[in-house]
């Protein structure tokens, strides 16, 4: 049977949804699931890691691990791994897997694959991952006995009904990186919520013109809980931060609701969100690209669409 | 009168004049060589037509009055310059007269007469010239000092001549000639004055002043016509009045290649160049001389600013100014001009490597303490220019602002390598992918999909080329027009075919942006496809291209028949293969594009086209035809962003809201964008539909 | 400083790339350089105007890189290798940190700067794994970076809570993000400057290792196949009056698509 390691994705204290992902599709394939929480004050998750799906729990708390560092970070998921005896270790999408994963792969002398959209056991192991900035899939043999993954955002679905058992292991504190100290973190201020932990992304572009615009948008993103995007000509034109342009350069996502509003569909802002499950469009033409790929066109000036966009959701919500 | 006097003054005044005439002359020669001494017979009829004719003063409907004044003043010097000569002998022989002049002949007589009229004209311009410096105070006036200055000498200069001419008829009629004063007194004619009616009344207003004063008077009018007439002619070179003298040559040498001048082709491989910063122009010595004749010539009457669109929208783009600061910078710099251009001569005689390495450390010292771009000339100047040529178009005597405008650009890019960083995204996409949206190449043809175009490689046997462009191809917009044109040109059983992704932009904006680098390597690979294919016709629906595939390919080796596809589709319903219904509804105009009209000469056949289809009435823009507005996208100014003054194209789409149509047609995909633009700013897009010509015919196909 | 750079030579993706029989088409494939990689030149040469570092590039595999490599000498840098040989055929991310490896110790580099990812791979593990192979501490998807002093650099990552302000001690390895800065475009005279300079080619031997030592014949992962990914269709275009159409999609995006 096979050994699957999941690195519980914990930010800010709450535990994310695809850490019961992973342990589902890990159960699914027949493995014995582990799961591995890094952080301060990580103990008191200990419960839903064990709801979340995992038989041993291991854990590395320590107050020195606070604000995320990739070298601690990784030497706890290094510890667990040899400790569990892990065939496979797993990390859900985000920054902080992409910094630790290939040090683990590293450490392990492991095969790393990133963003892997699924995954075969068998001799070989083999994954399925995007390539050449996501416009192709590429199938991926693994070549060595373990293998470090990260997994695309969305790519496995959480079983309702899995459960695990409590069985904690408590890992000694990491050694922290006296070379990379993390002296402060910036947080974004705006209160949203990051474009890569939303269910439902909401993206503004030209069709907003202005600063008023813009905001009369985000309205509608806060409505709905929605991490708030751009295109590029709006990050361009100084409206949106780089860091929430959805696109080729920026950030790709796929949530299960992309609304793209006021978004011509330009090729390079495809590329950002067109793994999204669903996607909504308002456009004020009726020949925008967007409606090429939008499961859900409105053809309207967003100004008249998206106030009403707003009533009719809060309507549908209560 | 004096012959001594006289000759002391004509030699002071003479040799002055020479040894600045000499300075002046020396400075250009110091200047780059320019080819100009050529084609004279057309060259000549220019300076008829535009100099001596004053076409650009009398022949434009705006600012017509003033332009009148102005040809008087120049016809009444042409004039009077004859009688300069006969008042200059005067004062060496009493009664001296010009031969076929004098009072033997009518032609003497009529000459006298048209001198007098002339005289009292010039009189009354001049004041009006007052009146119009000091009350009306037109925005585009420089009022200087030597505005005025000029003005009142000239003033002098008449009213000297009337007076000395007055006192002269008093004298002869009234009080007995007692000095003896020479005057035609011809029994068939009857007497000069007979014919001289200003003067005449001039004498009126004297002429109780008795004979001692009139004596008097005469005495001090002929000294002090003199007096100013040669101080006049030494302060001419001093200012803007130069253009005096320098005005005929310029036009005369002015370029005939306009309005579609080509910027000269760039040696991009030679070292030398790259050695002395020679490319473009950076530095002040760089002008050539007929630049520097330009410099000289501006008369500063500032019709070029009335029409900038820069300008108008407040961007720094001052030309007056501009040219101010150049010609102060190159006359501050004269002596090291020509120091340098005597070294540059012994550098090219001299063999030794030593020697000559000494003359190039020596050249280097040479260089103006100021930079050309920075100090003398603003960056915001150089680069808010749309090349437009609403400033050429207007000028009276032929200034070349935009070729001097795109050579600062190319000094600026090539050599101090100081141009607006916002252009590189589009220069990166032109030299990648062939277009300045930076889409993948492969994509080119994508809007064709479905419609039976084919391409030259699949059917290279084709009567025309339809040359697609990058607007053409990529922009959502223009992609509409690139389908309207095939659907016309299919519907006529017109045989063409498309380059598809062996399509290339043009260069047109890496050029005049100063990218003679990017250009020229765009070119080269267009070029060689067509010649490849060995294409000879060529329809396109972008001025833009139009104007670089007909007039600045052959530079390179590409010579093909151009043709817009206004000219293209007009032929074809004059020629019956299509015809057109009137079914486009509200009243509509047409904004000439700049490339399509200034530059290119075509205004009739988009009218032609978009009247036969418009069921509504046609009215003209108020800047229309030769003096159409610019949209603002040109020069490269697409590809940046307007952040100084007023935006361009809103200016533009503010004054078609005001001739008050339902449709604006344009020929143009960069005027397309930035007039639909415009309108959807001003929220009147609904209102107001921006139509390209092609689409207005497609949809009015009977 | 002294500093290496790394560059990689990439498919352009503004084109369509398509897949055929399990492998990428080639035919009309035009390559260029990795645009991260290009940021991280920027930022090398950047560190060289205002502090006067040194700069070195290295490019490894890729066929005839000459033209890359003359454009990043245009940027500024000052020296460049060519790393290539037949044995680096199937490298993966792994191999190629061995070959950095082997590059860094040859030299005497105080910092090693790449681009966060590549953009034919999406990997985005060579510069991480190449700093745990050298023992280096490591900052990746840097958005920020400036000098403290000759060992300490401030760097700011793109964190998942924010920007995280982070003193790195040098020798270093950071792969940055495309947005920390705009990387400038080659001018003609740099290029044609460039034209002049020499690209050290190198094979694995002349780098002073082997085959083996690399472990070239048994990379850690393969790529079997590619595949085309699923082309999105467009659904439902609603037209007319604005209350009316936004009030049926909302319904349907409740009801039917259940992700509200």
């Amino acid at each position: 049977m096979a050994k699957i390691l999941v690195v519980a994705d914990i930010k800010q204290g709450v535990l994310k949804s695809s850490t019961t992902e992973l342990l589902s599709k890990a159960k699914d394939l027949g493995a014995e699931a582990a799961v591995v929480a890094v952080g301060s004050g990580v103990q008191s998750l200990v419960a839903e890691l064990v709801k979340a799906g995992s038989d041993t729990q291991y854990v590395a708390d320590d107050a020195g691990l606070e604000l995320f560092s990739a070298g601690p970070y990784a030497a706890a998921v290094v510890d667990a791994a040899k400790q569990f005896g892990a065939d496979m270790v797993w990390f859900g999408f985000s920054e902080s897997s992409k910094a630790v994963a290939p040090r683990v792969a590293a450490q392990l002398d492991a095969a790393c694959a990133t963003e892997i959209t699924d995954v075969t056991l068998g001799e070989p192991v083999e994954v399925i991952r995007p390539a050449i900035t996501n416009k192709v899939l590429q199938r991926v043999r693994i070549n060595t006995a373990q293998l470090v993954a990260v997994v695309r955002a969305g790519a496995f679905e959480a079983d309702e009904g899995i459960t695990g058992t409590e069985n904690v292991v408590q890992l000694a504190a990491p050694e922290p990186d006296t070379k990379a100290v993390v002296k402060e973190v910036v947080s974004d201020t705006s209160g949203d919520i990051d474009l890569g932990d939303a269910d439902i992304v909401v993206s503004v572009g030209r069709g907003a013109r202005n600063e008023a615009g813009v905001e009369l948008v985000h309205e509608l993103a806060r409505d709905l809980d929605a991490a708030f995007g751009s295109s590029r000509a709006m990050v361009d034109a100084g409206f949106m931060p780089h860091n929430k342009q959805v696109g080729q350069t920026g950030r790709i996502v796929a949530p299960s609701l992309y609304m793209a509003v006021g978004i011509s569909g330009a090729i390079q802002h495809l590329a950002g969100m067109n793994g999204s499950k669903v996607i909504m469009a308002v456009n004020k033409d009726p020949e925008a690209p967007i409606f090429n790929v939008a499961d859900y066109g409105i053809v309207g000036d967003l100004f008249e669409v998206v106030p009403i966009l707003r009533e009719e959701i809060k309507k549908v919500r209560s | 009168m004096n012959p001594v006097l006289m000759s002391v003054l004509l030699i002071v005044a003479l040799g002055i004049f020479t040894r600045t005439m000499i300075r002046k002359i020396r400075l250009l020669q110091a200047l780059q060589p320019a080819e100009r001494v050529n084609h004279i017979a057309e060259r000549v009829k220019n300076m008829l037509v535009l100099a001596v004719g004053q076409k650009r003063l009398i022949g434009r409907q705006r600012e017509r009055s003033s332009g009148i004044m102005h040809a008087f003043i120049f016809w009444g010097f042409c004039v009077l310059l004859i009688r300069s000569i006969m008042i200059y002998g005067e004062a060496f022989q009493h009664g001296f007269t010009l031969p076929l002049l004098n009072e033997a002949h009518l032609a003497g007589y009529l000459y006298t007469a048209l001198k007098d009229v002339m005289e009292g004209i010039v009189l009354a311009m001049i004041l009006y010239a007052f009146y119009r410096r000091i009350v009306v105070r037109p925005a585009r006036l420089h009022n200087s000092f030597e505005a005025y200055l000029v003005l009142a000498l000239i003033g002098i200069l008449m009213v000297s001549d009337l007076l000395y001419d007055g006192a002269r008829y008093n004298l002869t009629q009234l009080y007995n000639n007692p000095v003896g004063i020479h005057f035609f007194d011809n029994p068939r004619y009857g007497t000069e004055f007979a014919w001289t009616p200003v003067s005449v009344g001039a004498a009126s207003l004297i002429s109780k002043l008795g004979m001692e004063a009139n004596i008097v008077i005469m005495t001090i009018m002929f000294w002090l016509h003199i007096c100013t007439q040669l101080t006049f002619l030494n302060i001419l070179p001093l200012g803007k009045h130069f253009h005096v003298i320098t005005a005929l040559p310029n036009v005369f040498l002015k370029s005939l290649g306009y309005p579609h001048e080509k910027p000269k082709l760039l040696d991009l491989e030679d070292e030398a160049a790259w050695e002395d910063e020679s490319l473009g122009v950076n530095h002040i010595h760089q002008l050539d001389w007929k630049q520097g004749l330009d410099l000289y010539t501006c008369t500063e009457c500032g019709r070029c600013k009335d029409v900038c669109p820069a300008h108008v929208t407040e961007k720094p783009l001052n030309l007056f100014e501009f040219n101010d600061h150049l010609k102060h910078e190159l006359l501050a710099n004269a002596d090291k001009i020509i120091e340098r251009s005597r070294l540059a001569a012994t550098l090219a005689q001299c063999s030794d490597e030593a020697e000559a390495e000494k003359i190039r450390e020596r050249m280097a010292t040479l260089n103006s303490e100021k930079q050309l771009v920075g100090d003398v000339i603003a960056e915001d100047t150089l680069w808010a220019c749309t090349t437009c040529r609403a400033c050429e178009e207007v000028c009276p005597v032929t200034i070349e602002h935009v070729p001097r405008i795109v050579a600062m650009r190319q000094g600026q890019t090539l050599m101090a390598e100081a141009y607006p960083r916002e252009l590189n995204p589009a220069l990166k996409g032109l030299e990648r992918n062939g277009n300045p949206w930076g889409i993948g190449y492969d994509k080119r043809a994508d809007w064709a999909d479905g419609l039976g175009v084919p391409t030259m490689a699949e059917n290279p046997d084709v009567d025309y080329l339809f040359w697609v462009g990058c607007a053409g191809s990529f922009d959502d917009r223009s992609k509409k027009v690139s389908r309207a044109i095939v659907t016309i040109l299919q519907k006529a059983g017109v045989r063409f075919a498309i380059l598809g992704t062996e399509e290339k932009c043009t260069g047109d904006f890496a050029r005049k942006v100063g990218n003679e680098m990017l250009y020229q390597m765009s070119a080269q690979e267009n070029i060689e496809t067509l010649n490849g294919y060995g294409v000879k016709k060529i329809i396109t629906a972008c001025p833009h291209c139009l104007n670089t595939l007909k007039h600045e390919y052959p530079q390179l080796g590409g010579h093909y028949e151009v043709t817009h596809h206004s000219v293209f589709i007009a032929q074809l319903v004059k020629s019956g293969r299509i015809q057109i219904k009137p079914s486009l509804t509200g009243a509509l105009t047409y904004h000439d594009p700049c490339y399509l009209g200034r530059y290119n000469e075509i205004f009739d056949e988009p009218r032609f086209l978009v009247q036969a289809a418009a069921k509504g009435v046609y009215r003209e823009l108020d800047r229309h035809g030769r003096e159409s507005f610019c949209c603002g996208a040109g020069g490269g100014r697409m590809w940046m962003e307007e952040t100084i003054g007023k935006r361009i194209n809103l200016e533009r789409a503010e004054e078609i809201v005001s001739c008050q149509v339902g449709n604006v047609a344009v020929g143009c995909p960069f005027c397309l964008t930035m007039i639909e633009d415009g309108m959807k700013e001003l929220e009147k897009e609904e209102e107001i539909r921006t139509l390209d010509i092609a689409e207005i015919v497609a949809e009015s196909l009977a | 400083m002294k500093i290496l750079t790394t560059v990689k030579k990439v498919v352009d993706v503004e084109l369509n790339i398509h897949v055929q029989d399990g492998a990428i088409v080639e035919d009309g494939l035009q390559y260029v350089i990795n645009a991260w990689d290009e940021s991280g030149v920027e930022t090398a040469v950047q560190l060289k105007e205002n502090h006067g570092a040194e700069t070195t590039l290295v490019s490894i595999g890729g066929g005839d890189n000459t033209d890359i490599i003359r454009r990043c000498y245009a940027m500024g840098i000052e020296k460049g290798m060519h790393i290539d040989d037949p044995a680096l055929e199937k490298a993966d991310a792994f191999i190629y940190a061995r070959v950095l490896q082997k590059v860094f110790e040859k030299g005497d580099y105080d910092l090693v700067i790449t681009g966060k990812q590549a953009q034919d791979t999406d990997n985005g593990q060579t510069g991480i794994i190449l700093a745990e192979y050298l023992g280096l501490p490591c900052v990746s998807n840097a958005v920020g970076i400036e000098v403290i002093d000759d060992t300490h650099l401030k760097v700011t990552r793109s964190g998942d809570t924010g920007d995280e302000i982070i003193e790195l001690e040098l020798p270093a390895v950071v792969t940055v993000d495309v947005s920390i800065n705009e990387p400038r475009l080659p001018q003609m005279r740099g290029l044609m400057m460039a034209k002049k300079k020499p690209i050290e080619k190198l094979d694995l031997a002349a780098l002073g290792t082997s085959a083996e030592e690399i472990g070239c014949a048994a990379p850690k992962s393969e790529v079997v196949e590619f595949m085309a990914t699923e082309k999105r269709a467009g659904g439902r275009k609603f037209e007319g009056e604005a209350a009316d159409i936004t009030a049926q999609v909302v319904q349907l995006l409740a009801e039917e698509a259940k992700v509200l």
